[in-house]
């Protein structure tokens, strides 16, 4: 085989204009289509389409198909044994715009993503730094941080809600001896901290066992390079380590969103159902509750339709904004 | 060797210190309630110090359950999840970031948007994609006319053979487990981190794809997997509704089922003592990934590779 | 050499892939000859393990038939993998579900009468012998459409120390005296709780209230006369009752419980002095109290002369469509089974749940049970008191865990300030409506 033929550089992609059906996907993707793809790549479409086809056969029957069915009932209102059908049009989607409960979940919902989000990294990065410093205990630490994420969440859920139980939780006496007046059940704002407190509680493992691992590649030979020009630790972090593991703090940036809008809907129902008043009713949360527990699947297929587009929009806002400033070459 | 900083370790230390006690606070108020008995679990203040019951409580937990049968099904079904999702997601990273194609990025965007519809939202559709996993295929069979075609063709009746029913087998417990894309994205962002000299060294060489992938890639991509495989086993060995909805049959049970059990519903003795106490031997296989994995995060990967 | 160990781990790994997918490891083995139908249940913990007995008893006590307990998580947990299965025809013959789901099921077309059933199979059941407001519940034209299997009501739980502290010998049998009550409990310092409410109380403080004291929840008789039925508890003395609940929660008197490792730790701690739950609750109180503890009839209004009959809550056992006649038949046998006086009698002393027949009621009276448990037979006493009336015989609303939700949201938005209790109770009435009118289009003609 000719090496030549199998690798292509980037002078030559760059010359190729996009055509038919690659210049529409590059118009339905705001991200140029060549990002994301290695400078020194291969051109092997048949061998490209082996690879993919396990996980795309699996999505296409366990994801799309389900999902599509799923989604289908935004339409219709619908008894959920499935004997009755009836075609409502955007009935379900012009009730949620006019509630004014749903408009304050999706504030509710936007500030929360956002400041779990912030919150895990920076505590992640900073347990991730710390580590990547001391020599002693270093094994220690990492398997003590990351044991509580094995704890099964039908558990830690019911630990939160009890630990901090204004009546008869451990944590709760110890905030109402310093003085303060805590209680979720009664105070709004009590009860999303709480949540926030134990979402980013759940996910900091996740953040951190990744940047650790991420600050583990960071190749030797730049940082003591870094330290011969007489950068101390912090700035080696800031200036040689941050750029390098960019990428995958992108990852989790991603992923900590996808995490916060989607996945935050078990320990929510654990520890405060939603409430008190709606104060927790995350969009997730509502999804869960209309679909699963009270079973009104036309609205929530809507809701779920609703939360999906914000996703993507987001999504998309993120890869323009932060995946273009990532520089992907070390 | 770099200089270390005394100021700036011991400062570590300290933050680490006191992480590990933030995280680890519930984990330590479910051991106290663990070794408490039924009725003291139920008294306020709740006690601060460890009561004397932890090995009762954990003997009562692990008789109530037949909890040797459901590690078994729960190691099978999380390490199905795990192997098959580093796999599959592996490659189709390796897909959308070494291979120049028309629907790269068509392609890349659908594995993404998998993230975007937890599996507890679509859980009903999906049980019927479980339990009728051939449904779709009978369904494209019958509208293009193929089974038509078949049965006059031989007499064999398409729709009758295509049934495929994954309820009560480990399949359907582990395959819409791994139909998902966050791994995906997790080695594409890694990938992408990787020298382009690496692939042009393996091209002087004259290797091909495949060869590259094997040779290189998967080497430097240790560190990823381990703490990969770390996530994923726990994410697998907590499902909880999943193998709920998926299972009828007590033998096919996974351990956080038989942990569910052991929790009081509403109208039932709270004895919350015990569930706290069988959550700690069904944090064990957790635990013991966690400590074995931490082998495979060494320094330097990067720099042997090249 | 690389590449060929990697082929032969690829075709290594596809031969396990495939055999793990369709492999179950030996699965239980039934015996042939029996025809075996599963029940799915939301009974887990100490709970999981009466049923289980339960199942064993009859799987013992004839040869033909096995019944298979599957628990299959909380209520919504088991309704939803249930739903999930019949859209696909693999549902269990046998399901527990709540009485909030009744009007769901009733008319979802899934189901088969068990009225019909028993008679189809040849089993005389006294359907007259079920306690009032049970037998209301579940009876539609004459035809009982599931069997009460956990049924129970709310009765109030006091600490009999704290009421001897303050110089009470009981709590009264009015909310006005009650109310004297709990507040002098509080200013004497016994305690800084003087009642917890369990997370369900709408159920006790709302429904049951109205039940109790006669007055009308909603039009068409609680949605007895037909599914055009409209709430109407805005404009009922309920809305005293809730300002002064909220009286109570701003004075530190009434705390509820909201989450944590369960309500019920309130009152089984010695915090709270008295605690409105379900009679279930005994197995808590019974495991976890040490002190003196009571628990009498819920409160009426003063100026109620008579209360009636409390509501009740749980779940019944539905029977499923779909299935064979053998399937049907090893159901019919299993429900003749628990309906039984002796079952029943045995099921209610083991988990607090209330018999539902006045057969096993009797036969509880003559083995003594209630002069060693008399707290227990509040319940039952409380159930079958007075004569029902369209305001006290039950609620029949369509979606009912919908608005049920509904109003545990606008009522949390009163006890943290943001919404008065007129206005909360308006919203839960217009929302709640609108679920009714959802119901009522999809199943119109029923």
């Amino acid at each position: 085989m000719l090496a030549s033929d199998a690798i292509t550089n980037r002078e030559d992609a760059a010359t190729r204009p996009p055509t038919g059906f690659k210049a529409w996907t590059r118009r339905l993707v705001p991200v140029a289509s060549d990002a994301g793809l290695k400078s020194a790549h291969f051109r092997k479409p048949g061998i490209a389409v082996w690879l993919l086809a396990p996980q795309l056969l699996i999505l296409l029957f366990f994801f799309f198909i389900p999902s599509w069915k799923a989604l289908s009932l935004a339409f219709v209102q619908v008894d959920p044994f499935g004997g009755t059908v009836l075609f409502v049009g955007l009935d379900n989607f012009t009730r949620l715009f006019a509630s004014a409960s749903y408009r304050s979940s999706a504030v509710l919902t936007f500030w929360f993503t956002i400041i779990q989000n912030v919150a895990t990294l920076s505590i992640a990065g900073l347990l991730a730094f710390a580590t990547d410093q001391v020599i002693r205990g270093r094994f220690v630490y990492k398997s003590v941080i990351l044991l509580p994420y094995a704890i099964a969440p039908v558990i830690s859920g019911v630990l939160w809600a009890f630990l901090f139980n204004p009546t008869v939780g451990p944590m709760a006496q110890f905030l109402h001896s310093l003085g303060l007046p805590w209680d979720p059940n009664r105070r709004p704002f009590d009860a999303q901290v709480l949540i926030t407190v134990a979402a980013v509680w759940k996910h900091v493992c996740y953040d951190y066992i990744f940047m650790v691992a991420a600050l583990l590649a960071v190749p030797q030979s730049l940082i003591e390079a870094a330290a011969l020009d007489g950068a101390r630790p912090v700035r080696r972090f800031f200036t040689v380590s941050l750029p390098i593991i960019a990428p995958t703090i992108f990852f989790l940036v991603v992923m900590n969103f996808t995490y916060g809008l989607f996945d935050t809907f078990a320990i929510i129902d654990a520890v405060t159902k939603g409430g008190p008043g709606g104060a927790t009713n995350t969009l997730v949360y509502k999804v869960y509750q209309d679909g699963f527990v009270l079973l009104d699947l036309g609205s929530s297929a809507a809701q779920s339709i609703i939360l999906m587009a914000l996703a993507i929009v987001f999504t998309i806002l993120q890869f323009r904004a932060i995946e273009r400033k990532v520089n992907y070459q070390v | 060797m770099v200089q270390r900083n005394p100021g700036l370790t011991i400062f570590c230390h300290i933050v680490l210190f006191l992480g590990a006690a933030a995280v680890c606070m519930p984990l330590y108020f479910a051991f106290v309630a663990g070794s408490l008995t039924t009725a003291e679990v139920q008294q306020t203040p709740f006690p601060w110090l460890p009561g004397a019951h932890f090995i009762d409580n954990i003997a009562t937990a692990w008789n109530e359950e037949d909890f040797s049968r459901l590690y078994i099904n729960s190691i099978i079904v999380t390490a199905g999840i795990v192997v098959g999702k580093i796999i599959i997601s592996l490659i189709a990273a390796f897909a959308v970031t070494y291979f120049r194609f028309a629907f790269r990025m068509t392609a890349f965007w659908l594995i993404f948007i998998s993230l975007m519809l937890p599996v507890e939202v679509r859980i009903i559709p999906t049980y019927e994609a479980v339990a009728d996993a051939a449904g779709p295929v009978r369904w494209f069979a019958s509208a293009t006319g193929l089974s038509g075609l078949v049965e006059s063709l031989t007499g064999y009746r398409l729709e009758a053979a295509l049934q495929w029913n994954l309820v009560n087998t480990y399949g359907g417990l582990i395959l819409p487990l791994i139909a998902s894309a966050s791994a995906t994205f997790l080695f594409r962002q890694f990938f992408l981190t990787i020298p382009d000299e690496l692939c042009e060294a393996a091209r002087i060489d004259g290797a091909g794809p495949l060869k590259f992938f094997w040779d290189v890639l998967l080497p430097l991509s240790r560190a990823n997997i381990a703490a990969l495989s770390i996530i994923l086993f726990l994410y697998g060995w907590n499902q909880y509704l999943w193998p709920l909805l998926f299972t009828t049959d007590k033998s096919m049970a996974t351990v956080m089922l038989g942990l569910k059990n052991l929790i009081p519903v509403a109208d039932a003795a709270p004895a919350w003592n015990i569930a706290m106490a069988g959550a700690f031997f069904v944090m064990l296989p957790p635990a013991a990934i966690i400590l074995l994995m931490q082998r495979w995060f060494a320094k330097g990967l990067v720099d042997a590779g090249k | 050499m690389k590449i060929l160990s990697k082929r032969a781990f690829k075709a290594c790994a596809g031969g396990v892939a495939i055999s793990l997918m369709t492999l179950q490891l030996g699965g239980t083995a039934f015996a042939q000859d029996k025809v075996s139908v599963e029940w799915w249940h939301a009974m887990s913990g100490r709970l999981g393990e009466i049923v289980d007995q339960l199942i064993a008893d009859f799987n013992e006590s004839q040869d033909q038939y096995e019944i298979v307990g599957v628990n299959k998580g909380s209520y919504a947990e088991t309704f939803a993998a249930m739903i999930a299965a019949y859209r696909v025809g693999q549902h269990p013959t046998l399901v527990q579900a709540t009485e909030r789901s009744f009007l769901t099921m009733l008319y979802s077309d899934a189901v088969v009468p068990v009225g019909e059933l028993m008679e189809q199979q040849g089993y005389e059941i006294d359907w007259d012998d079920f306690v009032g407001p049970v037998a209301d519940f579940y009876i539609v034209d004459e035809t009982p459409a599931a069997l009460p299997f956990n049924s129970s009501t709310a009765i109030l739980w006091y600490n009999v120390d704290h009421f001897r502290a303050a110089g009470f010998d009981k709590p009264a049998e009015t909310w006005q005296e009650l109310e004297t009550q709990l507040y002098a409990l509080k200013e004497q310092g016994v305690t800084d709780c003087s009642m917890a409410l369990a997370g369900d109380f709408i159920w006790s403080m709302v429904e049951g209230y109205s039940a109790i004291n006669d007055y009308p929840y909603a039009t068409k008789a609680n949605g007895y006369g037909g599914l055009d039925t409209e709430y109407i508890f805005n404009t009922t003395p309920v809305v005293g009752q809730v300002e002064r609940m909220k009286k109570w929660v701003d004075d530190d008197v009434l705390q509820i419980a909201g989450q944590g490792l369960s309500p019920t730790q309130l009152y089984t701690s010695g915090d709270c002095s008295t605690y409105i739950a379900s009679t279930a609750s005994h197995a808590a109180v019974e495991s976890g109290a040490e002190f003196d503890w009571g628990a009498t009839f819920m409160p009426h209004e003063e100026d109620v002369a008579e209360p009636k009959n409390s509501n009740i809550g749980g779940a019944a056992l539905w029977v499923l469509k779909g299935k064979s006649d053998e399937e049907q038949a090893a159901a019919a046998a299993f429900l003749d089974f628990i309906a039984k006086p002796e079952t029943q009698a045995w099921w209610s002393g083991e988990t607090g749940y209330v018999p539902v027949t006045n057969a096993a009621y009797e036969l509880m009276q003559s083995q003594g049970f209630f002069d060693e448990h008399p707290t227990r037979e509040i319940a039952i006493l409380q159930l079958t008191r007075g004569e029902p009336t369209e305001n006290s015989r039950g609620f029949r609303f369509g979606n009912s865990d919908q608005t049920f939700a509904v109003m545990n949201e606008e009522l949390q938005a009163v006890w943290t300030g943001q919404k008065s209790v007129q206005e909360a109770l308006d919203a839960s009435v217009s929302r709640g409506n609108e679920i009714l009118r959802a119901y009522e289009t999809l199943h119109a003609g029923k």
